[in-house]
């Protein structure tokens, strides 16, 4: 392994002067005020309630939905691996028996609450049936009462997965 | 109404504008200029209606929050009288520093001359020296009273700092009196006349380079701006002087910073940079060729009105759905046109009609106080620029420009200035 010389600056006259060094960096400040003055749209922020991030990926982790069937019923058989995982114990199902033939249970009921969820994904990896995703690119959840916040089977079966991400 | 007592007036509104009202638009500028160079917004959504003008209207409002919010005092202050009037003693001290800055040449009038200051005196520079050394009292004043640690040691730190560059500054001042001769500031400006080699403007800068930026270098300290704003290093003093201060106590500390800013930016203009002198021409080729130059204003404005509302359409623009920036757009279009073309139409009837003698002073001097203020608004555009490119310094690092560096070079400076006076024989 060579050793690398890392070179010292500041002892030559010119590093003493500080001056030059102080022009160097004023003139790169002022060519990007330059830039961003005469075209707003060099800015590299975006003007966010009004234009929304459109680079959301794969691993993103938004807001919990449940995956269906073809025929529109859930995926989901109620096995409680997912509220078994949860760090946060914020999943909270309730079991029944399913008699359409395709299973044979489905959640009566499936409730997360996001104000305890920590978005850490576990419950994506616990579930066997690929039932629950956090694909829908949903990033700001608000509401303004407690209860809202706890989203029921319902409002957690109507998210879709997130338009910015392809079809997979 | 007496001519002098309108123009004292006019003068005071001047001045007080500059110095105090003037901080919600450098605020303004503070931000969007920061955030330009860190390639990011800055505050552009506050509005009245459709109207934004970019942002400024965010100033106001914080102004106005810091107007309303509860004037805390903390209990554990044993001497509130000074607690009060520190912000006072700073805001008063840079605010009249301004009041000796010639924003013209002398006004004649009727034969009468006029000295285009807010308070007509001929102390000059002597007036400045004293009052920005005064205003770091407040500071000092203002962070011994908090009896917190913190204020004290941004108190101990602004007065070391003020104690040493005070005297480089002076030294520096002393080269510029003995190349000007004159401690009046209309005298130095009038010396700023006319060129070197036809080419180069005689300013202050290109007569005493060094002096210049020892002095520049000075006033940032003077004004406690970075990269010498130890007094509220917040990475570890907190705040500084003013932790313990709230509402409008706190905000006359800031409008007290800005117009120290204002103030140290006008008198570098005037020392250095040919104050209200317009390059290349001196009172009296302004006050004989004033046709030529109302004729050119008018070929200018329109020009520059054109190019600005270009550049607004193009910036200012709708955002999603939301139209309220192209119709605040068409408004200001709109007004700038009418503003231009009411300018140049009474620039045209003043053409036609012909300015008598008073008419043709007032016209000079209007002209020169807009150079002035030209050249002072670029000067504060650099004390921003400054602060959001160079880093604090270090406390030692600090002292050490001070003592080891600055007052050597403006000795030496004094010293090769009086050699060429005395050798030239002037």
């Amino acid at each position: 392994m060579g050793i690398k010389v890392v070179p010292r600056y500041g002892k030559s006259f010119k590093d003493k002067l500080y001056l030059p060094a102080i022009a160097g960096g004023m003139k790169t400040t002022f060519k990007h005020f330059i830039k961003n003055l005469k075209d707003i749209d060099n800015l590299k922020t975006m003007h966010y309630p009004e234009v929304q991030p459109d680079d959301l990926n794969e691993r993103y982790r938004g807001v919990h939905r449940l995956t269906k069937h073809e025929n529109g019923t859930e995926k989901c058989v109620a096995c409680f691996m997912c509220a078994t995982a949860c760090p946060a114990n914020c999943i909270f199902i309730e079991a029944e028996e399913r008699f359409d033939g395709i299973d044979e249970k489905r959640p009566k009921e499936f409730k997360i609450d996001l104000l305890e969820c920590v978005f850490c994904g576990y419950c994506v990896e616990a579930c066997p049936c690929d039932a629950i995703r956090m694909d829908t690119g949903i990033f700001s959840f608000v509401a303004s009462r407690r209860e809202d916040f706890l989203l029921d089977k319902k409002a957690l079966m109507a998210n879709e997965r997130s338009k910015d991400l392809n079809n997979g | 109404m007496s001519a002098s007592t309108i123009i004292l007036i006019v003068n005071i509104a001047l001045a007080v504008v500059l110095a105090v009202a003037l901080t919600p638009l450098f605020v303004w500028w503070e931000r969007r200029i920061s955030g330009f160079i860190q390639d990011r917004s800055g505050p552009n959504r506050c509005h009245i209606g459709p109207f934004r003008l970019g942002g400024i209207i965010q100033s106001f409002a914080d102004m106005l929050k810091l107007v309303f919010k509860e004037d805390f005092t903390p209990s554990h202050i044993k001497y509130k009288f000074f607690f009060t009037i520190a912000p006072a003693i700073v805001f008063f001290c840079s605010f009249l520093t301004f009041a000796v800055i010639p924003f013209s040449d002398v006004l004649v009038i009727d034969g009468q001359k006029h000295i285009m200051q807010a308070i007509p005196n001929e102390l000059g520079i002597m007036w400045f020296l004293a009052f920005a050394g005064l205003s770091v009292y407040g500071i000092i004043l203002g962070g011994y009273s908090s009896g917190s640690k913190y204020g004290l040691l941004g108190s101990i730190r602004a007065s070391a700092q003020v104690i040493s560059y005070e005297a480089a500054m002076a030294l520096a001042i002393i080269s510029m009196l003995i190349s000007y001769g004159s401690i009046h500031l209309t005298d130095i400006v009038n010396a700023q006349a006319g060129t070197y080699f036809g080419v180069i403007p005689m300013w202050g800068i290109f007569i005493q380079p060094l002096a210049a930026i020892i002095f520049i270098v000075c006033a940032f300290a003077e004004a406690n701006r970075a990269p010498f704003d130890l007094a509220e290093g917040e990475s570890e003093l907190v705040a500084g002087y003013h932790t313990e201060y709230s509402a409008m106590k706190f905000g006359l500390f800031q409008v007290g910073e800005y117009s120290a800013m204002s103030a140290s930016s006008a008198i570098i203009v005037t020392l250095f940079f040919g104050g209200y002198q317009l390059p290349w021409l001196d009172t009296q080729a302004i006050q004989s060729n004033i046709n030529y130059i109302i004729v050119a204003i008018i070929i200018l404005l329109p020009l520059k009105v054109y190019f600005l509302t270009k550049w607004m359409k193009k910036n200012n623009k709708a955002i999603g759905l939301d139209k309220s920036r192209q119709k605040e757009t068409k408004i200001l279009t709109i007004a700038f046109w009418s503003i231009a073309f009411f300018i140049v139409a009474s620039l045209v009837a003043f053409l036609i009609t012909g300015l008598g003698s008073n008419g043709v002073n007032i016209a000079t001097a209007i002209l020169q106080i807009g150079t002035f203020l030209v050249k002072f608004f670029m000067m504060a555009f650099v004390y921003i620029w400054v602060r959001w490119t160079v880093l604090r310094f270090r406390y030692d690092q600090l002292q050490m420009l001070g003592w080891k560096v600055l007052i050597p070079l403006a000795l030496l400076n004094i010293v090769i200035t009086a050699i060429f006076v005395v050798v030239r024989g002037n």
